[in-house]
């Protein structure tokens, strides 16, 4: 074998790893649908407060976190079956999602029908939770937009802090919008762009 | 490196679609049957041929299953396959520093 080859051989095998690298870009669905999902849930929680219907807001949390993990767990076999292969990111990113929803789930139904904390501690730690999948799924997809969306989560929970309890919940929509649906966006935009690359 | 001290490279793998399955399933979980058969660009026979050799030396597990009346074979790399993967690229990077020198 001689030294050409031999770095042919080379650049075969990182071209076959490319190419599996790319399947992990169509993940941005689940971005999305956490972030409509969760404004809806936000949206309802807040007629809920408007209403004084406090004792509802577990139901509230209970549905849409609910909605939101059968579609994580549908969508992702659904993806896996189009794509023909399982990645580690697309692994990983289940995981995050599903276990995500699990502490979306105590903290927003469970914790407060205990009465650990009152509902409206709910929009803080729904905050931090969201930083923690936002954050975790940049460090998957090695993308630093994601990372600062993250911080901007835990910023927007901090912040929250100082708004009154009953308006909390309003803090969410910048926060879903800049924290979610923006970066969902982008990446959908940056498979698109891929995608049809690879079929011209 | 003087040259006794090469590591061979393993025929198992020194060939074009095993290689090419073996680089897809290093960063798979697992892949089936039609995606490899795409993203290597080869034919149903040859591909088979190469996986039974694959899954022969125990380098890839091979899972049959159905998805509705659809037969599916799903491929994973084995701790074995995976540690000939990289003694493979070991021996790759030794000979082209050899043939720098």
């Amino acid at each position: 074998m001689n030294e050409t080859q031999v770095k042919e051989e080379i650049r075969f095998i990182k071209d076959m790893i490319e190419r599996t690298r790319r399947i992990a870009a169509g993940s941005w669905m689940f971005l999305l649908v956490w972030g409509i999902v969760a404004i809806l849930a936000v949206a309802c929680m807040y007629v809920l407060v408007a209403l004084e219907k406090y004792s509802w807001i577990w139901v509230n949390w209970i549905v849409f976190v609910g909605i939101g993990i059968v579609f994580s767990l549908v969508y992702g076999r659904k993806l896996e079956r189009a794509h023909g292969a399982r990645t580690y990111p697309q692994v990983a990113t289940r995981h995050v999602c599903i276990a995500c929803g699990m502490a979306f789930m105590l903290v927003g139904f469970l914790f407060p029908i205990l009465n650990l904390y009152s509902w409206g501690l709910i929009a803080i730690l729904i905050s931090l939770i969201a930083g923690i999948l936002v954050f975790s799924l940049g460090g998957i997809y090695e993308w630093n937009l994601l990372k600062w969306c993250g911080a901007i989560w835990w910023l927007g929970a901090l912040g929250m802090v100082f708004v009154h309890e009953n308006y909390r919940a309003l803090l969410f929509v910048p926060l879903i919008l800049i924290g979610y649906i923006m970066p969902a966006l982008v990446l959908r935009s940056m498979y698109r762009k891929e995608r049809d690359k690879n079929a011209s | 490196m003087p040259p006794e001290k090469l590591v061979p490279l393993d025929p198992t793998i020194h060939s074009r679609v095993r290689l090419a399955v073996l680089s897809i399933l290093i960063s798979v979980k697992e892949a089936n049957f039609s995606y490899l058969k795409e993203t290597i660009g080869t034919t149903d026979g040859n591909l088979s041929a190469n996986l039974t050799k694959l899954e022969e030396v125990g380098f890839i597990s091979v899972k049959k299953s159905f998805v509705g009346k659809r037969p599916m074979t799903t491929c994973a790399i084995t701790e074995k396959g995976r540690k000939a993967f990289s003694k493979y690229l070991k021996a790759l990077e030794g000979l082209l520093h050899f043939k720098k020198k």
